[in-house]
């Protein structure tokens, strides 16, 4: 270190260690946050649906595409699917200027998830504070595991992701996703308004 | 649940016992609070980005990848939480750690001159840029190598040593007078140790 006695840094950085101490008052208020929150109903498929990043060569990446078209056209839903996946997050051209808790022109804004195996699929989002207790943000089961909702999104831009089974979070995969802050995970973006509306 | 691991805690929280999740915050919440009050410089502010730190935890907490790594996880959360607080609270004027929150090791010398040593410190700590009292903090006080400081923060490394040697220069600047002080109390102080040892 340029000019400095690393014994001299070290005795402050020896000071700044010293422990800290809170109290149970904390403990509580933590808790009682997390009880207000809902619990967790975690399943073991919901690994497997986890979003996750994986690096995968060029080749094999052509490969495993292939693949997945062949058994996606062999299951017989592909169209189905890819007409669902198109409609995610779409953007209707009418606006809505009622409700919600943000001020300024809204939009409604169609949501779409395809998960067979889930129970209940919601959004959360910058526009309600990543909550997932909002009932207009609940997805209804539209058939063969398509997931829907529409909801009434602030003009700008926003960072979105599904909950599923009040525990998983999943990024909508036909959406450009964007590094979460807090957790360096990726939630989805969306421009609501103008003429840079998602499609 | 003294002797189960953080993934053995997680794993029961996520399959619903909530309350159990009570284990985790007292198991990080002193050591981390360390961290939130030296980078934020008061206790309700340090409270306040902790308690929002382990909800955030609490309600991504599917999203955990490594759940044996569980503090390493809630860790990155609380330094993207204090950037937060730290920059909104960044008009209001600065305080520094009120002494009721430390512990006071009374060891080595008297608890008054040990408090305004330590009050010396925080008051320099407090200002420093913040993005290099981070850098300071995470290296010498929770003592992490350069490579995982880039993965927690996101910053490059060579930036990050950078941002280091700043903060040590600056340190030494704002603290000169005090380290003089204290140097010569400390010579004074070792022959009297030594006479006493050979009388």
């Amino acid at each position: 270190m340029r000019n400095i006695p690393e014994r001299w840094i070290h005795r402050v950085a020896s000071e700044l260690r010293r422990p800290v101490r809170l109290d149970d008052e904390f403990d509580r208020g933590v808790m009682d946050a997390v009880r207000a929150m809902p619990r967790h109903r975690h399943r073991p498929w919901t690994r497997m649906l986890r979003a996750r990043t994986i690096t995968v060569s060029p080749m094999i990446t052509g490969v495993a595409a292939a693949l997945l078209l062949a058994v996606a056209l062999s299951a017989g839903h592909f169209i189905g699917v890819l007409r669902a996946n198109r409609a995610t997050a779409r953007v209707d051209v009418a606006t809505d200027r009622s409700g919600g808790t943000k001020p300024g022109p809204r939009r409604s804004v169609q949501f779409v998830l395809v998960a067979p195996s889930a129970r209940k699929v919601q959004v959360v989002g910058d526009f309600n504070d990543w909550d997932a207790s909002h009932q207009e943000y609940v997805a209804q089961h539209r058939g063969g595991g398509v997931w829907a909702v529409t909801a009434a999104i602030p003009e700008g831009h926003h960072r979105y992701s599904f909950v599923v089974d009040d525990s998983l979070w999943v990024a909508d995969p036909s959406a450009p996703r964007v590094l979460d802050d807090d957790y360096g995970m990726p939630n989805s973006a969306i421009v609501v308004g103008g003429g840079d509306a998602a499609q | 649940m003294d002797g189960s691991t953080d993934a053995q805690i997680v794993a029961r929280v996520l399959r619903g016992d909530a309350e159990l999740y009570a284990e985790l915050v007292k198991r990080y919440r002193d050591r981390y609070a360390r961290y939130a009050l030296h980078m934020l410089g008061n206790r309700e502010d340090a409270e306040e980005a902790l308690q929002d730190a382990f909800t955030r935890a609490y309600r991504s907490l599917a999203r955990c990848e490594d759940p044996e790594r569980f503090g390493a996880w809630l860790f990155r959360i609380l330094v993207n939480r204090c950037r937060t607080v730290g920059a909104r609270r960044g008009r209001r004027a600065r305080t520094f750690v009120s002494d009721d929150l430390a512990l006071h090791d009374a060891a080595e010398e008297h608890p008054a001159e040990r408090s305004a040593w330590r009050e010396e410190i925080e008051r320099a700590l407090s200002r420093l840029r913040p993005e290099q009292r981070e850098a300071f903090l995470l290296k010498y006080v929770e003592e992490l190598g350069y490579d995982e400081m880039s993965r927690l923060t996101g910053v490059g490394v060579s930036a990050l040593k950078m941002r280091v040697m700043r903060a040590c220069d600056r340190l030494r600047e704002l603290l000169s007078d005090v380290r003089d002080d204290r140097e010569v109390r400390v010579e004074r102080r070792r022959p009297e140790v030594n006479d006493a040892k050979h009388s």
